[in-house]
């Protein structure tokens, strides 16, 4: 085989590279998203994708910054199911900004720690206006004794931050070992005294409202799926919302008013199976959970098949029934002796398993979640067993409901399978009369859910609608000196430590305006070019003032009324209430792997590829080592 | 019927080193590994031509093996580079720079291959000599009454590898925890043979770098296993903990080629299961509370076991089967076919569980004194925590040089500097006596002194990547950087430490440019009672090592006569 190869020993590409596939995901950010078709020229199939992770899925890149990507937003969605689309753009657009750093001349260690540290600031700005979700949206009052934006605006914009605020805060986080967020030390001690121990629970409506981004009917499934849970849990406040137990059934072939919550576990069942399904509805029965596959040939993993092994046969042998069919009526038998009436099965089971099964009306359930077999197990007192035959008295669950929950159509039943209490376990069932469009309407449906899940947990959410994002602006550009006011020179206390912090503390807020202008535009009521230059504007109208946070959200309030309801119905400036929310931590981790990204690809120059043919390498002016 | 192929002939290369094709390879690959040198060195992306998994790392142990060339000589240069890491861990890309530096600088020079070969030989031992001499001018005696030292050792090793995007207080954090780890693999007062202990690591991704954490004893990864929430029910008295090596998946052990013959109605896999059951009974009847196994156990082994309320760990891994043992005293289990022997069975004191993020850890502690402990390693992503668990690595086995010989050299380039001007100095004092012992003329002799202080200052050169300009001082022969947007020749201006952070500058110090022509001097000493600490250190035994290798292997190269290129196989031929 032919050895590595070393790519041209570019200059920036890969960070053009890396702008360049964010610029495909533009169209997904914000409320107003569109569709994107991606069709595939060879084999004429096509995707219709709504999100960036869906299109990264669909995509085939080689390039190594395209890998890079796609596992940087794999592995953001696999945790926090939402913000790969600002993860992305943001890249991009830090991307440019790097370019732009490179192409002034400045070095690329000044470039690397000038943005580490501007993503400091923007951290530090989130946990600053960081609101609590406990009694948000319940008490509206004037002094806001919940925590604002506003008021911290007002606090923590003045120069001198007091530092005992954030001590205060960091202390609180320690102690209760739960996110509460508190935005002074004026706020934390005022309440300290008025609040009891227990917390306010938090307005779930209201959150979610705030929260949905345009998504309203998959936040309603969203909300419902943490109530039926919360109900489940005898959670009265529905203060935590566990993702893991929720499922999604997708129904085509009925309009989308139809989709629903169900408590329990909805599964799609052939006819047959579903007459079984029916004898057993509205009776408590025995419940066998297997982790595996149901059927006479499967083995744990791990297992080796034996080679060389000769079956010596004789006659009695001949006579006798096959080894599978054996299988089958001791398991049989013993599903009977222990009065099993349903089987989850967590892979497959085999076609003469479930015709058996069925012939004794037993329901066998195929592809079962993990956290279903956890809920059940912990429902029914059922343990999960990997073979059949492991099954005993104490593995079985008792008290597990099949319900019929509607015939779809001739080939299809949707049947609800729980059990006392169902352990939280809920279903959504999403349908559409457009097949293709279920994929989009399942994507956004757990986006709302991870959204609701990620403010309950972090107790605490951002102020949305760009809101976070000009504090941001306004904090980098603060930071990074105005070239008015020192003559474009920075002054000797920051030339000391990086000449070059102003510069590049600008272009990184360039960036997030950018992403805010992009949200705006997407909204189709502002071009790119008003979007931007309405936010400069009011940039330095707050600038011009005493500089205050609160001047932001009315600054938004402003756009909404004369441009049409950019955000949402705004409240009157000086209101305590925003109506638009985003996920704290999300939003940090988001911002975090996107300058990650950044920095790695700004740091390589070049790539090292391994097994390229001698003639690909001439070809693609590769030098071959 | 026979049949007769043609035999293609072998390719000869004569003076291989005068090919410019092989002279372009070996300048395009150091190119590659110097611009990966030193804490601001660029980064390389790994990959497949056909897509899959994207490394981004400047280390040599990872880029090196990406790297298959039909060149033997990159081949011969990567493979010595790579076994001295092996080795020694650190400074593969110093040899590897100074190596290529020393092959360009010897073709050069035009020196015939011999005298290169003699006088590089020569200048190598006089380096070697002065850096084992007590009063040697750019070693430091580590003081290990203080963390001091080997946290800056430590420091200096990962932050020179930038795939790790650290920042300050993360890289400081990450050095402290990689010298607490190497102090608690050290047994304490143990008379007898002393048995150095080791550290596993274990990472986690998607979690902040100063989650990290050092923990004396073992830390198994138990997520997703049916573990006791509760493992404080258990933690009474020393606990019997029993270790198979042997899979226990209830398969029939390896046949070789052999066929084995079963009457049919006999179910061998069961009969299997009721042997390993035998083992799960006695093990019960032992009072076994922690059954391990490295590899799979039968589901029906675990529900028995766990009926029983003992906590299985299966897929244990090869890798913490060494640790495990070394911390329980238990002697793993490698065949199924006889009874548990009483000394298999080892002990830990106490259980309990932690949590990291997505993982959970059953942590196992010692029973007595053990120098095992496990480094959880926490990273935003897996391609920067991929790096930080390869730099950790590194880091532990270079402190664990320091017990072989309690010094470290000056880091920041200081080191390669004062070299060059110590071997400068030396050999002019000796230009006759030495040029007639090695046989060569004087001008011959000046020319391979050059080359190879040269070398030496390209790699300290090497450091910076951004256009700065480096210098050296005239007093201790340190190495300093400019940054490219600082007016060039101003070298009064150099007002901040040299590389190392040994020496402060000050008007009435003189510099010149590293690349010109300066009066050899005798390279000062900094005085040794100064309170100024070093801020960079890189470890003795290993640059020492690294020293010798890039020579030799430089040497080696030179003394390549001809290339026989076979058609599908190439090899080096030395006809000396």
């Amino acid at each position: 085989m032919l050895g590595s190869t070393v790519i041209n020993h570019r200059q920036h590409v890969g960070l053009q590279e890396l702008s360049a596939l964010a610029g495909v995901t533009h169209s997904f950010l914000g409320p107003d998203k569109t569709y994107k078709f991606i069709q595939d020229d060879a084999s004429g199939e096509s995707a219709l994708v709504r999100s960036c992770f869906r299109l990264f899925e669909n995509l085939e890149l080689t390039c190594a910054v395209g890998q890079l990507v796609h596992e940087t937003i794999q592995a953001h969605q696999r945790v926090y199911g939402t913000g790969s689309g600002c993860l992305l753009f943001l890249a991009g657009a830090w991307s440019r900004a790097a370019v732009e750093c490179l192409q002034r001349g400045i070095s690329v260690p000044h470039v690397v720690a000038a943005m580490s540290e501007a993503i400091e600031v923007c951290e530090d700005v989130c946990r600053i206006c960081s609101i609590s979700i406990e009694g948000l949206g319940a008490t509206q009052s004037e002094e806001g004794g919940a925590a604002t934006p506003h008021g911290s605006g007002l606090q923590l914009s003045k120069k001198s931050v007091p530092r005992a605020s954030r001590a205060s805060c960091h202390k609180t986080l320690n102690i209760s070992g739960q996110r509460k967020i508190k935005l002074s030390r004026h706020f934390y001690e005022a309440e300290a005294k008025t609040q009891p121990d227990q917390p306010e629970p938090p307005n779930i409506t209201y959150l979610a409202d705030a929260l949905s981004h345009g998504c309203v009917d998959a936040m309603n499934l969203a909300v419902e799926a943490n109530r039926l849970q919360s109900k489940d849990n005898q959670d009265v406040g529905c203060s935590t919302f566990d993702v893991t137990k929720v499922l999604t059934c997708v129904v085509p072939g009925l309009p989308e008013e139809r989709s629903c919550v169900l408590p329990g576990c909805v599964v799609l069942l052939s006819v047959e199976q579903a007459s079984v399904a029916l004898r057993l509805r509205e009776q408590p029965v025995n419940v066998a959970l297997i982790n595996g596959d149901l059927s006479h040939a499967f083995r744990h993993l791990g297992f080796k098949r034996p080679a060389g092994i000769q079956q010596v046969s004789d006659r009695s042998a001949l006579l006798g029934s096959s080894p599978e069919e054996e299988w089958l009526v001791k398991v049989v038998a013993l599903l009977l002796n222990l009065e099993v009436k349903l089987i989850l099965v967590s892979g497959l089971a085999s076609e003469k398993v479930i015709q058996r099964c069925c012939g004794h009306r037993i329901l066998v359930v195929e592809k079962a979640k993990a956290s279903v077999l956890k809920a059940f197990a912990d429902a029914t007192g059922g343990v999960p067993v990997t073979y059949a035959t492991q099954l005993t008295k104490h593995c079985v669950g008792t008290g597990a409901k099949v319900a019929t929950w509607r015939e779809l159509h001739e080939s299809a039943t949707a049947v609800n399978i729980s059990a006392r209490g169902n352990g939280g376990l809920v279903t959504v069932v999403l349908t559409s009369c457009v097949r293709s469009k279920l994929q989009a309407l399942e994507d956004q449906f757990w986006a709302c859910a991870h959204r609701l899940h990620r403010a309950l947990k972090d107790r605490a959410v951002l102020p949305g609608a760009g809101a976070t994002e000009m504090l941001c602006v306004r904090r980098l550009q603060k930071r990074a000196g105005h070239r008015s006011e020192t003559s474009g020179a920075p002054t000797e206390a920051e030339g000391a430590v990086n000449p070059y912090r102003g510069e590049v503390f600008r272009l990184m807020a360039d960036g997030l305006i950018d992403y805010v202008s992009t949200v705006m535009f997407n909204t189709g009521r502002f071009s790119k070019v008003k979007a931007r230059t309405a936010l400069r504007q009011q940039l330095q109208e707050c600038n011009g003032h005493v500089g205050t946070a609160a001047k932001f959200s009315q600054v938004f309030s402003e756009g909404e009324n004369e441009d049409g309801a950019f955000v949402s119905e705004a409240k009157p400036a000086g209101a305590p209430a925003m109506k638009v929310y985003d996920n704290l931590s999300v939003k940090q981790e988001a911002w975090r792997k996107a300058l990650d990204l950044v920095l790695l690809v700004l740091q390589t120059d070049a790539e090292v590829v391994t097994g390229v043919e001698q003639k690909t390498a001439a070809e693609e002016n590769l030098m071959l080592l | 019927m026979s049949r007769h192929v043609k035999k293609s002939p072998s390719l000869c290369t004569d003076r291989p080193l005068d090919n410019a094709d092989i002279c372009n390879k070996l300048s395009l690959l150091r190119q590659l590994l110097a611009s990966c040198f030193g804490p601001t060195g660029r980064l390389k992306q790994v990959h497949n031509s056909i897509g899959g998994c994207v490394v981004t790392t400047s280390t040599s142990s990872v880029l090196l093996p990406a790297i298959s060339s039909a060149q033997p000589f990159v081949n011969l240069i990567k493979s010595s580079i790579l076994n001295h890491v092996s080795r020694f861990s650190d400074c593969g890309l110093f040899a590897a720079t100074l190596c290529l530096a020393l092959v360009e600088r010897a073709k050069q020079s035009g020196l015939g291959g011999n005298v290169a070969i003699g006088l590089n030989k020569h200048l190598l031992g006089l380096c070697v000599s002065y850096l084992q001499r007590e009063d040697c001018g750019c070693k430091v005696k580590l003081d290990f009454g203080s963390s001091q030292h080997l946290v800056t050792l430590a420091r200096s090793i990962i932050s020179s590898k930038p795939a790790c995007v650290l920042t300050e207080q993360e890289t400081l954090h990450i050095s402290k925890l990689a010298s607490q780890a190497f102090l608690l693999t050290l047994p304490c007062a143990n008379p007898g043979t002393v048995t150095l202990g080791r550290t596993v690591t274990a990472s986690v991704e998607g979690h902040s770098v100063l989650a990290s954490a050092v923990f004396p004893g073992l830390l198994l990864d138990v997520t997703g296993a049916l573990c006791p929430h509760k493992a404080e029910s258990l933690n009474s008295s020393p606990m019997c903990v029993v270790l198979f090596s042997a899979s226990l998946a209830g398969d029939l052990p390896e046949l070789g080629d052999g066929i084995v013959e079963v009457p049919s109605g006999v179910d061998t896999d069961s009969q299997i299961l009721d042997q390993l059951l035998e083992l799960g009974k006695q093990a019960v009847k032992d009072e076994v509370k922690l059954f391990v196994c490295q590899k799979v156990i039968h589901p029906v082994i675990q529900q028995y076991l766990r009926s029983q309320g003992i906590i299985v760990i299966e897929r244990l891994g090869v890798t913490l089967m060494e640790p495990l043992i070394q911390l329980t005293g238990a002697q793993p289990v490698a065949t199924l076919h006889s009874t548990l022997p009483a000394k298999a069975y080892g002990k830990v004191r106490d259980l309990s569980i932690r949590q990291f993020g997505s993982k959970t850890m059953l942590h196992l502690h010692p029973p007595g004194e053990s120098a095992i402990c496990t480094m959880v390693l926490c990273h935003r992503n897996e391609t920067m925590l991929s790096e930080l668990k390869v730099v950790c690595q590194k880091t532990e086995n270079v402190l664990r040089l320091t017990l072989r010989e309690p010094s470290a050299l000056l880091g920041g380039g200081c080191t390669e500097t004062h070299l060059a001007a110590y071997v400068r100095h030396k050999s002019m004092n000796e230009v006759t006596e030495t040029a007639a012992v090695l046989g060569c003329s004087q001008s011959e002799y000046l020319l391979g002194v050059e080359g190879f202080c040269h070398s030496l200052e390209s790699v300290a050169k090497a450091l910076e990547h951004n256009g700065g300009n480096s210098f050296i001082d005239l007093t201790h022969a340190h190495h300093w950087t400019l940054r490219a947007d600082v007016m060039s020749g101003c070298m009064e201006d150099m007002t901040g430490l040299c590389g190392c952070g040994l020496v402060e500058g000050s008007p009435s110090r003189k510099w010149t440019c590293l690349n010109s022509k300066y009066t050899e001097f005798s390279p000062a000493s900094p005085s040794r009672d100064s309170p100024v600490q070093p801020r960079v250190l890189d470890s003795f035994t290993a640059k020492l090592n690294a020293l010798q290798v890039a020579v030799e292997t430089a040497n080696l190269a030179l003394d390549v006569f001809l290339l026989v290129t076979f058609l599908n196989v190439s090899m080096v031929i030395d006809s000396g």
